[in-house]
């Protein structure tokens, strides 16, 4: 049924660019959130390996993701390599790079993809910053009241 | 204190996380050819670097001069000097840049390099270039982050 498959809504893809398997573990987590998802990837870097050859495979895999909308890179560390690959392929690609990755983000992304890559930046973003609390805190101040 | 380093990587999370805290330098001296021409890459790495800490890039053959500009200059002479390889580490030094120890954080293997520790993978060439400036009196120092225990010595 290939005409059904075509007329799938374009999305924008998800890439997740992190030191090790940080990115991976947290695409799996995720997915036991929200169930299995389609275009998404998560590209470890390894710094044991060369630079030129771990920006190859963010490319590849931002490429790999690309329908026409654009892609967005989620990555670890502000400064670190992940963050400064991604941010040089963004001359190349239609591509914005979010840092400082959490679960809460991944989820937002993933669920709100249909809009514009602009806008998911901004609501991503908003998500991860309302996802950290000091919950234990706010418990202790509702159990005063 | 002064840094004097060989990370494939530049700057990046290590040095932001650890080295800049650690050694409580104020400037950072990228010295490499390439990465002198390419202003994208510059901001690139300068954009996590804090504000308070000076980022200048420079090609290897200007480091010697960049360093006594900087010591001549008022304030915080702490630097943390960055090569990507041996071999441009060893051009600085003996083309005049004054460096006691030398910290080797991450060279990155390649087929053909000789693994010496988990970050740091070795070709003929680079030990030639590490046992050139440990006869010349350099201390190296084979470290990826501060707290690392030196792992390798010549």
């Amino acid at each position: 049924m290939a005409a059904k498959t075509d007329k799938k809504d374009v999305v924008i893809g998800v890439v997740l660019v992190t030191h090790g398997t940080f990115g991976e573990s947290l695409l799996q987590a995720a997915e036991m959130v929200m169930g299995p998802q389609e275009n998404c990837l998560a590209v470890g870097i390894d710094v044991q390996k060369g630079v030129d050859e771990a920006l190859e495979g963010v490319r590849k895999a931002i490429q790999s993701l690309e329908q026409g909308k654009g892609v967005l890179a989620l990555t670890d560390l502000f400064g670190g390599s992940p963050t400064t690959m991604s941010l040089s392929l963004m001359k190349s690609e239609n591509l914005e790079v979010i840092t400082g990755v959490n679960l809460p983000m991944v989820v937002a992304a993933l669920q709100a993809r249909s809009m514009k890559l602009p806008e998911l930046a901004e609501k991503v973003m908003e998500a991860g910053q309302q996802g950290i609390k000091v919950a234990g805190a706010m418990l202790r101040k509702k159990a005063k009241k | 204190m002064t840094l004097v380093r060989i990370d494939n990587r530049l700057i990046h999370g290590q040095i932001i996380e650890t080295w800049l805290p650690y050694t409580g330098a104020k400037n950072v001296v990228v010295a490499n050819d390439e990465l002198a021409h390419d202003i994208l890459q510059q901001e690139i790495m300068s954009l996590a670097i804090p504000q308070a800490v000076k980022s200048s890039f420079v090609t290897v053959d200007e480091v010697p001069a960049t360093m006594s500009r900087l010591f001549s200059a008022p304030g915080d002479h702490d630097a943390i000097i960055l090569f990507s390889n041996c071999a441009d580490a060893r051009r600085a030094f003996d083309s005049g840049l004054d460096f006691h120890v030398l910290n080797i954080g991450n060279v990155h293997y390649s087929p053909g390099k000789r693994q010496i520790s988990p970050s740091v993978a070795l070709s003929d060439e680079d030990e030639t270039c590490l046992r050139h400036l440990n006869r010349k009196g350099v201390e190296l120092d084979f470290r990826c982050v501060p707290n690392d225990p030196v792992q390798v010595r010549f």
